[in-house]
């Protein structure tokens, strides 16, 4: 017997309203368990279906109450007791087993285990007893007396009727003989009549409760076997009647909780088959967060998935999902149970595992009194999705990227991405045709086709394309009829221009030559101005030199003043003492004068007197011409003092006059130096202008040479431009007017070339433009 | 040598007069004069000389000739003469006095007439000396001024002159 341990002292008491439904096979073999009876357990699922019932089985329950159970049981009876169950965890919970087998087409299949919760006295009676059957004290069954009693008791009700009748028809017997001498005929016959037919009845009773009971067994059966269109008869007025009424009511009401329950199951089978079958992805969890329900869809998500979710999920079986426990999925479990018994409201993720791009949809699963029952989570695994997405997404770059033989492939597409990838292809093709028509006519009109047109159907802005890439190609061979006619006037002016340019060119390199000489006379300029800077520098230290001596000079000039003025005044003492001479010699004279009158008054005596006098007087003559002479010359000197002083001081004012003027002279010298940096500074300003002048003349006869070298070129150009426009083939009129033309004015007469098409409003107008421009060919340039 | 004169000659505007030094007194320098109302322009004044009241005559304007300015080199001829009874003293304002020469009289030559309208009343005669002529001056008519006055018509300066001269 297995004997599961440890075992605690803990009760877990069983919920009134709980009923705990298992069912085994005849092996003991749990097939089912209801979510009432996992939960109690302790046990998952798992753990308790595929298993042995007798793994909830707890030591101390008598092996003879199972022994008795499994008797009963193989004699196709149901079975009820009160049970001690242990749980996992060793604690322990009573329920009031009842089990009966299920017999199905007059066999049995299976047991069918359905507990409730048991009262506490139930509970007490059956501690006891088991206590006394471990202790082979007390046994389930009646033992001897009470054996007996009971067998007596159960004999079959056919030998009981059978006993009594024998016994009745034996006392009736008895009877008869004992009375026979004193009954008549009629009165035995009668007796007799009456036993036969009190017989009769009860066999007839007995046979009828016995056939009864069969056909009601027989029902009930039918009944477990859920066969509820049982003929009975209802007909009947005694208790019997009222039996098989009741038992038919049973019927009918059980077969209408049968249809409801079918109906409610096929309800939930339907919606359960309606999950199997959505598109969605859903997967339910109990409380315990194990996997209960997935839908094909989340199963074959998670089949295609296996593989991915494998490299990040090592263990991973999609298989092995169902009735495993969403913990394993999560690095912490604890977390994620928090987060979903808080759940009260729809929680939404987004995953990556392995690559694939999972969207989580988690809502909590309640009963109808608002218990937590478990949790529905759908998935949507967008990988394909993402996928089908960059592949459109891809075709759509191709598109934009103008390769258009690219189409999404359906084979792999459904629902949405189905219709879409078909949109998006149509889009393609409409776009390929389009751009291959336009393609097609374009690659004619590079080879020079232009008589090819866009033809097919088109709508919108396609159709507007059409219009205008055929109204172009009318326009072009329109302008490429002018443009020949172009070109041959630009062959012309061209050779003009080209001579104009050798001209211009010529002038250029003598501008240049000129440039150049300017260049090194600028250069010459410089050193020149260069060296009038040194030179005024010169100047300008001789100017200061200058000025310090004509400083140095006012100061010997005004020495000299003083001194002639010195000499002045000796000349004027000199004159002065002269003056007195003269004078003295005068008043000799005088003197002299009077002895010679007063000698001729004397006469002869005074001879000799007038003789000394005479001598006196020209003493005194010559002492006065002496004195005048010196006068003179004193005078004179004193003039030339005088005149001498006024040089002096004229030399004084024309030396303080130079000392100005020398500095005037430095500073003028000084502006002139600084003129002169200034105009280095300019001049090489200037020479560095001139060089690039030089430079941008020397481009420009470059440029003017190219120019010319280009016109030569545009000539030939226009020529080769004349040659390239036959490359085109144009409508007939129109190409007629391309062959070649030499003179302008026959150009102007030719017939103006029709229209292509009428609609084209605009033809007719430049037709009779260009043929004006045409005929005079000032208007050319306008043109 | 018997005939030898002995002359003071003198200098006027260039021109060499002379006198008979018989009838000079003096030579002195010019000094300063006491001028005597109404006189006529050539009668400067007169000079207290040693006593004697000696009238002062510019001979420049005497003989009608510019003026010059006075100096200390300005000399006066003290002249004398017996005129009438009356020793005449006068003095003359010269230029300046030359020498005192003495001259042959026989070669003391007339004066030239030179016609009604020049006065050569004054002027005795012409001597040379050493190559210049000397207007030797008649002193008597130069101190007896009246009559010549009146010929040359000067009667007011006579009218003064003689009312000084009393």
């Amino acid at each position: 017997m297995r004997v599961n341990m440890p075992v605690t002292d803990h009760e877990i008491i069983m919920q009134p309203d709980d009923i705990l439904v298992t069912r085994t096979n005849l092996k003991g073999v749990i097939t089912y368990a209801n979510d009432a009876f996992v939960t109690i357990s302790g046990f998952t699922r798992e753990e308790l279906v595929g298993n042995n019932h007798n793994i909830v089985r707890h030591p101390d329950m008598p092996s003879a109450a199972y022994e008795d159970m499994w008797q009963c049981l193989k004699a196709g009876r149901p079975w009820t007791a009160p049970v001690k169950n242990r749980t996992k965890s060793g604690d322990f919970y009573w329920v009031e087993a009842n089990v009966t087998p299920v017999i199905k087409n007059g066999k049995v299949v299976e047991y069918l285990s359905v507990r409730y919760a048991p009262s506490r006295e139930q509970i007490a009676s059956a501690e006891t007893l088991y206590q006394k059957l471990n202790a082979q004290q007390a046994s389930l069954r009646p033992v001897g007396v009470a054996k007996w009693l009971k067998s007596i008791r159960e004999i079959s009700l056919t030998a009981k009727t059978t006993m009594a009748l024998i016994l009745f028809w034996l006392a009736l017997a008895y009877l008869i003989y004992l009375s026979l001498p004193v009954l008549s005929w009629p009165v035995l016959s009668g007796l007799i009549l009456a036993g036969v037919v009190a017989s009769a009845l009860q066999f007839h009773n007995v046979s009828l409760v016995q056939g009864t009971l069969s056909k009601s067994i027989d029902i009930c059966h039918r009944l477990a076997d859920e066969k509820f269109r049982n003929i009975i008869d209802l007909n009947r007025n005694d208790r019997m009647g009222d039996f098989l009424r009741a038992q038919y009511s049973m019927q009918v009401k059980l077969n209408s909780d049968m249809a409801y329950t079918r109906e409610i199951a096929s309800h939930a089978m339907r919606i359960k088959q309606a999950l199997d079958n959505v598109q969605s992805n859903v997967m339910v969890a109990d409380q315990n967060l194990n996997i209960i329900y997935m839908n094909k869809s989340v199963q074959e998500t998670f089949n295609n998935a296996q593989d991915d979710i494998r490299t990040q999920l090592k263990d991973f079986d999609a298989s092995q999902l169902l009735g495993s426990n969403i913990d394993q999925f999560h690095k912490n479990p604890q977390h994620q149970r928090t987060l979903l018994a808080k759940l009260n409201d729809t929680f939404t993720s987004a995953l990556v595992i392995g690559g694939r791009h999972m969207n989580l949809t988690v809502n909590p699963v309640l009963d109808e009194n608002q218990n937590r029952i478990g949790t529905v989570v759908e998935w949507l695994d967008r990988t394909q999705e993402v996928k089908i997405e960059k592949e459109i997404q891809s075709i759509v770059d191709n598109v934009k990227a103008g390769i258009l033989d690219q189409r999404v492939d359906l084979t792999d597409k459904e629902g949405f991405f189905l219709n879409l990838s078909e949109s998006i292809n149509e889009l393609s093709e409409v776009v390929e045709n389009v751009i291959t028509t336009i393609a097609t006519v374009m690659s004619g009109v590079a080879e020079g086709d232009l008589t090819g047109a866009v033809e097919g159907s088109f709508h919108g802005l396609y159709e507007d394309c059409q219009m205008d890439i055929n109204n172009s190609l009318e326009k072009l061979t329109e302008v490429f009829n002018q443009v020949r006619e172009a070109s041959d006037f630009i062959r012309n002016t061209a050779q003009e221009i080209a001579s104009g340019n050798n001209n211009l060119s010529q002038r250029v390199e003598t501008q240049a030559a000129s440039l150049e000489q300017t260049a090194s006379s600028m250069e010459q300029l410089t050193s020149t101005v260069k060296a009038n800077a040194d030179n005024a520098q010169q100047a300008n230290d001789i100017a200061h030199t200058t000025q310090k001596l004509a400083v140095k000079g006012g100061s010997v000039v005004e020495s000299a003043v003083e001194a002639m003025s010195e000499i002045n005044q000796s000349s004027n003492k000199i004159a002065d003492i002269i003056g007195v001479i003269d004078e003295i010699a005068f008043q000799t004279n005088l003197l002299a004068l009077n002895a010679s009158v007063e000698a001729a008054r004397a006469g002869e005596h005074g001879r000799g007197f007038s003789v000394v006098a005479t001598e006196v007087r020209n003493l005194a003559q010559r002492s006065a011409v002496a004195a005048k002479e010196s006068k003179e010359l004193i005078q004179s000197s004193v003039q030339k003092v005088r005149s001498g002083t006024s040089y002096v001081n004229e030399t004084g004012a024309a030396l303080t006059e130079i000392v100005a003027s020398v500095k005037k002279v430095n500073d003028i010298i000084a502006e002139i130096a600084a003129a002169s940096t200034e105009q280095a500074q300019g001049i090489t300003q200037v020479n560095q202008a001139v060089a690039q002048m030089d430079e941008i003349t020397q481009q420009n006869a470059a440029l003017a040479e190219q120019a010319s070298a280009a016109s030569v070129s545009m000539s030939e150009q226009a020529v080769t431009m004349a040659n390239l426009l036959r490359f085109f083939k144009m409508k007939e009129d129109a190409a007629a007017q391309l062959e070649p033309r030499p003179p302008l004015k026959n150009v102007s007469n030719q017939p103006t070339p029709s229209p292509a098409k009428p609609k084209v409003s605009s033809t007719p107008k430049v037709a009779t433009s260009s043929s004006q421009a045409m005929d005079d060919g000032e208007e050319w340039e306008e043109f | 040598m018997a005939d030898t004169i002995q002359l003071l000659s003198f200098s006027l505007a260039n021109e060499q007069y002379a006198v008979n030094i018989l009838n000079v007194q003096e030579i002195r320098s010019l000094e300063p004069v006491t001028r005597i109302p109404n006189a006529p322009v050539h009668e400067k004044g007169v000079l207290n000389l040693r006593g004697v009241i000696v009238p002062i005559i510019d001979l420049r304007e005497k003989f009608s000739l510019p003026r010059l300015t006075y100096n200390a080199l300005t000399v006066v001829v003290v002249l004398q003469c017996q005129l009438q009874d009356t020793h005449r003293v006068m003095g003359m304002i010269v230029d300046s006095v030359s020498d005192v020469v003495d001259v042959d009289s026989a070669l003391i030559q007339k004066t030239p007439g030179f016609g009604d309208k020049v006065n050569t009343d004054y002027i005795k005669g012409l001597a040379s000396s050493d190559e210049h002529m000397l207007m030797l001056l008649d002193v008597e008519k130069l101190m007896n001024l009246n009559p010549i006055e009146e010929q040359t018509g000067f009667n007011e300066n006579r009218a003064h002159g003689t009312g000084g001269q009393s």
